[in-house]
């Protein structure tokens, strides 16, 4: 899988060529609208990440230059502007998703997991990690080739993990991804303990191979074999 | 008070002062003038009555009914001596014939004969009646005032409002005008030095908001873009520190996470900000019908498991159902802020009663400490006791959203409980 990230910032730049390096994707980089534009006429990518403001022109010229060459590539545009404006328009040049600075390492990965999930199966593809499969379109969740029934929340904490694989999570950001933005005044995580040990014990119960580990003082982790 | 009332007000007291001086003048003027004559006729007559008297010849008779009535008395030496020849007075005299008292002009004159003897002529005539004049011009007067005055009030009132049209076309315009909204020119036509100069000046003080709103929208923007990455970069390196984690102790992860929660902290506060200048800019133009009912019963279930901890007693009543055409995601913020509000500044273990009614949100919780100051509680960063990882800022969220789709939202502090009502309009 072959990314190209469009960022201008050299620093953010770095961080994310490392993260999907690590995740065994092939990535390509471009600081500033000619090289993009650049990179964009010489080669195909799968998925391309592009923030808006960029020096020597808008990211969504690119968007423009990519219908024109009917491009297959997933775009996520990454913006620090998080406008109303800029999203709908970028989706409407047919960006696939909009990914607001500042982001978690673990979210962005997620994304791009689910853009090219889109792009090569349709989206009719499971997330598989071990023996768990997980149809996202469905909520529908098999261990071992068998159904497991989870309840609303503890199917929405495992489809957070399974789309953030070896991702080390951070229990305010999991609690923020499920159960929205509520949580930022809690000073108490019951709640996610209390979910995360139904879900443990329900996944060891049906035989999963996967592992959703504690990390302690931090967060969770899901560990496959 | 509308200036045409103003005017009036001032008008009707110099008025009133100029009629009143006026009239005491015109009074004056008219008894000295009556008396006067009257004197001049008194004289007339002394005059014929004391040649009579001196030459010895018959005197006249004198008339009935007091008309030209006169009295020749002899008077001692002593009293000639100190009264003056000749004095002048209003007297009330007595009219047998009528058996009335009339006003009338007396003239005394004191002279002596040949012999030395001293007589005092006594020569009157009835005279007006000074009280019935005095009434009569005060009734006047006020008759003439009122009718000036409601003259005057026409005529100010159409002159006033002829000439000041472009008064209040320039006052309209002012109120119907927003910064940063779209507002209709100011096209008003004057030959007035004045107005011109008035609609000139609110067109440059326009402008210079105008100028001004923007360059704060393109400042908070900027600060925006120029903060997020930033976060952006502290946040992922710290997550990529942990997720090669095999060489971090317990602790120094404890430590990477308090440092997330404040970068989390940074992160709600610059995106809270961003939707404050978002509202108060209007850019949240897509609307769609919004069951509150539901959305209220979706937040509270979630804050219920988040908030279990603080063992509080939840209630919902249902009165009936109540939907509005707005933003789903502010009648989202609106609705979480409030109930989250409760849950956390709410006491632990205290009861929280949410009740949704057609036209009305409340949303009470129990709390000590008595009632907040209604005045600063919807200000941005007004705390009544600061709380750790609370940006402040929730409730002046609600205030933008209520204030852009016009509901009426209200903090009260009733049987020590706290109580936000939001009313929407019907």
């Amino acid at each position: 899988m072959k990314i190209l990230i469009v960022e201008d910032e050299p620093s953010l730049r770095e961080i994310m060529v490392r993260t999907l390096v690590r995740e065994q994707y092939v990535v390509e980089q471009a600081a500033d609208y000619a090289a993009a534009l650049d990179k964009i006429a010489a080669y195909d990518y799968d998925c391309i990440l592009l923030d808006i403001m960029l020096p020597g022109g808008s990211g969504l010229r690119l968007l423009e230059e990519l219908k024109q060459r009917r491009s297959r590539a997933g775009v996520i545009i990454i913006s620090a502007r998080d406008s109303l404006d800029d999203k709908i328009e970028g989706l409407e040049l047919g960006a696939d998703d909009y990914l607001p600075k500042p982001f978690h390492l673990a979210e962005l990965s997620a994304r791009i997991r689910s853009v090219l999930r889109r792009h090569q199966r349709d989206g009719h593809e499971s997330l598989d990690a071990g023996n768990v499969h997980l149809w996202p379109d469905s909520r529908r969740v098999e261990v071992a080739g068998r159904e497991v029934e989870l309840l609303r929340k503890e199917y929405d904490i495992l489809h957070y993990f399974m789309s953030r694989p070896n991702h080390t999570v951070d229990k305010t950001a999991l609690a923020e991804g499920v159960w929205g933005d509520h949580i930022d005044q809690a000073d108490n995580f019951d709640f996610v303990y209390a979910q995360m040990k139904n879900l443990r014990r329900k996944l060891h119960d049906a035989g999963a191979d996967i592992e959703i580990r504690a990390v302690y003082g931090f967060g969770y982790k899901l560990v496959q074999p | 008070m509308k200036l045409v009332y103003r005017i009036l007000l001032h008008l009707s007291w110099a008025l009133s002062l100029l009629l009143a001086a006026w009239a005491v003048l015109f009074y004056v003027t008219m008894i000295d003038e009556i008396n006067d004559e009257v004197d001049d006729s008194l004289e007339a007559r002394a005059e014929v009555i004391l040649t009579r008297v001196l030459a010895g010849r018959e005197l006249p008779v004198a008339a009935s009914e007091g008309n030209n009535a006169y009295f020749l008395n002899e008077v001692s030496d002593e009293y000639a001596a100190v009264q003056p020849r000749e004095r002048y007075s209003d007297e009330e005299i007595f009219i047998p014939e009528r058996d009335d008292e009339e006003p009338a002009r007396v003239l005394r004159k004191v002279f002596h004969d040949r012999d030395g003897k001293w007589y005092e002529l006594t020569v009157m005539t009835p005279t007006i009646e000074k009280d019935d004049l005095r009434e009569a011009i005060l009734y006047w007067i006020v008759c003439l005032y009122l009718f000036l005055l409601l003259l005057i009030l026409l005529i100010t009132v159409v002159v006033l409002y002829r000439t000041m049209r472009p008064l209040y076309a320039l006052l309209r315009w002012l109120d119907g005008y927003t910064v940063g909204a779209r507002n209709p020119p100011l096209a008003i036509d004057t030959s007035v030095t004045e107005f011109r100069r008035l609609n000139d000046a609110a067109r440059r003080y326009a402008e210079r908001a105008e100028s001004t709103f923007e360059r704060q929208k393109q400042f908070i923007g900027n600060a925006s873009h120029e903060m997020q990455t930033p976060l952006a970069v502290c946040r992922n390196r710290l997550e990529m520190l942990v997720d090669d984690a095999q060489t971090l102790t317990e602790e120094q992860l404890g430590e990477i996470a308090k440092v997330q929660r404040t970068l989390d902290y940074l992160v709600r506060l610059n995106r809270s900000l961003l939707l404050l200048s978002k509202i108060d800019n209007g850019q949240f133009p897509e609307a769609e019908e919004v069951d509150i009912n539901a959305l209220v019963r979706r937040t509270a279930e979630d804050m219920e498991e988040i908030y279990a901890y603080r063992g509080m007693r939840f209630t919902l009543t249902d009165e009936g159902p109540l939907t509005m055409r707005m933003n789903p995601s502010l009648a989202g913020s609106v609705v979480a802020n409030l109930v989250k509000n409760a849950f956390v500044h709410g006491d632990a273990g205290g009861e929280i009663a949410v009740t949704v009614a057609p036209r009305r949100l409340t949303v009470a919780n129990s709390g000590a400490g008595g009632p907040l100051d209604a005045g600063h509680i919807f200000d941005r960063f007004y705390q009544g006791a600061k709380k750790e990882g609370s940006t402040g800022l929730g409730l002046a969220v609600v205030d933008a959203v209520c204030r852009l789709y016009g509901l009426k939202v209200a903090y009260s502090y009733i049987n020590g409980r706290h109580c936000f009502t939001v009313e929407f309009p019907a």
